[in-house]
């Protein structure tokens, strides 16, 4: 492959995590008013993704499924160095869990011919991690997740990655197609260049895909999604006495008597 | 393209209770004794069979399968064949896979390590079982299967159902539940199951495998943890944690700057621990942090920062540098050994 790879991005756009916030009257969770942002760990996809173009040459491609005004985190990934950006937005991705999600996004990645998708390690919202596994499992291609650093084999067609396991780390070669996730804060995502960014914002318009165009119209939604949210409370915090103290040996007093 | 095969339409082809037994050359990770306490419970309560699934090479020269059974299963399932060792997503998805579609589980427990995080996914999606990440409940309601799973980093606590499709799959991070005692006697039946996974068709290699010993913190009475305030240097943590006799735990972003290793890592994507003494040292206290420890019996905090969040999630607490107040908490135990117990 001498006109490098297709690299794609996947970015999702989730409430500002240090906007939700608990509304003292009702306790309930409140995250209406959250600002939308792109997920946290997907800058270090992006950032992953980028890299690999640096290396190997091709393209980085931003994939999202949201409303339309996800198109906003698009335009983050583009103002980053991304060449272009694909929204999946229909109302009939509505209420999919990460099966359909997974599937949206496994025949985006594949309508663009992808050699590599990446992704985050999980999102600030529903945090699953599931969804890398997801589209590598829809499409049958290998996957890399927890990944610490990657190494492009371009001769091989293949992908090493370092990977975090309990207690150490592996090496694993995989063949192209590969899905990674991402570990979160692996690396240093590059801030938006100046111009790049303004067009980003100005100038660039990305595609928008539905489910009829990936001809998955019958298997996305609600209603194809084996999990289902039967409920949320907000999670109450644990009663604490919250007494703070003014000299060390008063502080471990206590601990002597919870020792 | 994977073949799917819908299992929605003949949920009551699907009982027993499922859990998957993670270990890495003989090595069993904690949290399958963990899973197969709380299968034990859920199988009790559904009238079923409580089945562990086993993966790896070489497993006949073992003590797994015994050590299973003493742990509460009724039967335990080997896959045994060197392309399980070490793991790799493709096989043990693939044999997963396989031995869910012709033995129709009802519900499969697997740790939510960075093992069964990267393998479920490639059970749940071909098979189209539900699949919840995170779970910290698992309950039979009214002959229903509820499974509770914190989000929004841990501001809301919300309940999956998966009422049309089975396996009810669920990964659960270690620590999460605790672990029975073994029942030596205990009987059971063990089942050398067909590999239908083929080296050839695999998609990956590893290449290397570097693993350390690996320290567990979820079974500690005392944990002294520390975050970015540390500032580099956990030794005072070790020492007092040495003096109380506790294990040193850390913040993401401590593990992160690699000033410990990361299987100390207390929080949403690392361990839950439930000390009687939880010292928080220079952590900010995160909502992700807090999701780890918050069923710590008593919480020390030291901050030099008054209007740090660990305050209001704290019992008590102090306004200090941790390099100047652990050190005198150390004085102060060094002097008073008699508060701490043998
Ligand atoms: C409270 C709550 C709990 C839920 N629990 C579950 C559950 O246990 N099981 C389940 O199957 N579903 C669950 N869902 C549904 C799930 O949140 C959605 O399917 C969601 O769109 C994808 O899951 P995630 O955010 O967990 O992604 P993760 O798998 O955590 O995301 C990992 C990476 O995948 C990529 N990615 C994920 N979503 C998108 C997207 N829309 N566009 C582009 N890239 C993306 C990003 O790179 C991201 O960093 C839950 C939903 C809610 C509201
Ligand atoms: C998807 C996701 C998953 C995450 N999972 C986890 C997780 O599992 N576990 C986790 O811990 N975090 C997790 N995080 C990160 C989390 O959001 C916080 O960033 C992290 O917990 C902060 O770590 P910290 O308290 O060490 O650092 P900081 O927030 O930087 O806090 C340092 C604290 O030390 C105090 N301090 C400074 N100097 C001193 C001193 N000399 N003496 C005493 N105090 C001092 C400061 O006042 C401050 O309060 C996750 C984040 C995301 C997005």
């Amino acid at each position: 492959m001498t006109d490098g790879w297709n690299i794609v991005v996947c970015v999702k756009q989730v409430p500002d995590a240090d906007d939700v916030s608990i509304d003292p009257e009702t306790g309930r969770l409140n995250r209406s008013d959250a600002e939308a942002v792109m997920n946290a760990p997907d800058y270090n996809a992006v950032e992953a993704a980028l890299e690999l173009r640096d290396e190997v040459g091709g393209t980085v491609t931003a994939l999202s499924m949201g409303p339309p005004n996800a198109d906003a985190v698009l335009r983050v990934a583009v103002g980053m160095g991304a060449d272009d950006g694909v929204l999946l937005s229909d109302p009939a991705f509505g209420g999919s869990d990460t099966w359909p999600t997974s599937l949206a996004l496994a025949r985006g990645a594949e309508e663009l011919d992808a050699d590599v998708v990446l992704g985050g390690e999980e999102t600030t919202d529903s945090s699953t991690g599931q969804v890398p596994p997801g589209i590598a499992a829809h499409n049958g291609w290998a996957q890399l997740t927890y990944v610490e650093e990657l190494e492009p084999r371009p001769d091989g067609d293949k992908l090493v990655a370092k990977r975090d396991v309990e207690g150490g780390y592996e090496k694993v070669a995989a063949e192209l197609p590969v899905v990674v996730a991402m570990g979160f804060g692996e690396n240093d995502p590059r801030p938006a260049g100046l111009h790049r960014k303004i067009f980003a914002e100005a100038d660039f318009e990305p595609e928008t895909w539905t489910a009829e165009d990936l001809g998955v119209e019958d298997e996305v939604g609600l209603s194809v999604s084996p999990t289902q949210v039967g409920g949320m409370d907000t999670a109450d915090p644990v009663p604490r006495e919250q007494e703070v103290v003014d000299e060390t040996d008063e502080l471990a007093e206590q601990i002597a008597e919870v020792l | 393209m994977a073949a799917t095969s819908d299992t929605s339409a003949d949920i009551e082809a699907h009982d027993d209770v499922w859990v998957f037994v993670e270990q890495h050359d003989g090595e069993i990770a904690n949290v399958a004794w963990e899973l197969l306490s709380k299968g034990r419970d859920l199988a009790d309560e559904r009238g079923e069979d409580l089945v562990a699934l086993v993966m790896g090479a070489d497993l006949d020269e073992t003590d797994i399968p015994e050590q299973c059974i003493a742990r509460g299963a009724d039967t335990v399932l080997i896959a045994d064949d060197p392309v399980f060792e070490p793991y790799r997503s493709d096989p043990y998805g693939e044999q997963f896979r396989h031995l869910v579609e012709t033995r129709k589980p009802a519900v499969a427990l697997i740790g939510g390590t960075h093992t069964g995080r990267d393998f479920a996914g490639r059970v749940a999606v071909p098979t189209h079982a539900g699949l919840t990440a995170d779970c910290t409940e698992l309950e039979m309601e009214d002959g229903r299967y509820e499974m509770r799973r914190p989000a929004f980093g841990g501001d809301a606590l919300a309940t999956i159902i998966c009422p049309e499709h089975r396996p009810q799959m669920s990964t659960v991070r270690p620590g999460v539940f605790p672990a029975a005692e073994p029942e030596e006697g205990r009987e059971g039946e063990v089942e050398t199951v067909e590999v239908v996974v083929d080296e050839d068709e695999t998609m990956t290699e590893v290449l290397e495998r570097e693993v350390g010993d690996v320290a567990d913190i979820t079974d500690a009475d005392i944990v002294v943890a520390g975050g970015m305030g540390a500032e580099g240097d956990f030794e005072p943590l070790w020492e007092l944690a040495d003096l109380l006799g506790g294990e040193v735990a850390a913040t993401r972003d401590a593990v992160e700057e690699g000033w410990i290793e990361p299987a100390r890592q207390v929080g949403q994507t690392g361990k839950t621990v439930r000390p009687k003494l939880y010292v928080a040292a220079g952590i900010s206290g995160a909502i992700q942090h807090l999701e780890g420890m918050d069923d710590s019996e008593t919480v020390i905090a030291i901050n030099t920062d008054p209007n740090a969040p660990i305050f209001d999630n704290a019992d008590y607490g102090i306004v200090g540098d941790l390099h100047e107040v652990i050190p005198e908490l150390i004085e102060y135990f060094e002097e008073n050994e008699e508060a701490i117990p043998a």
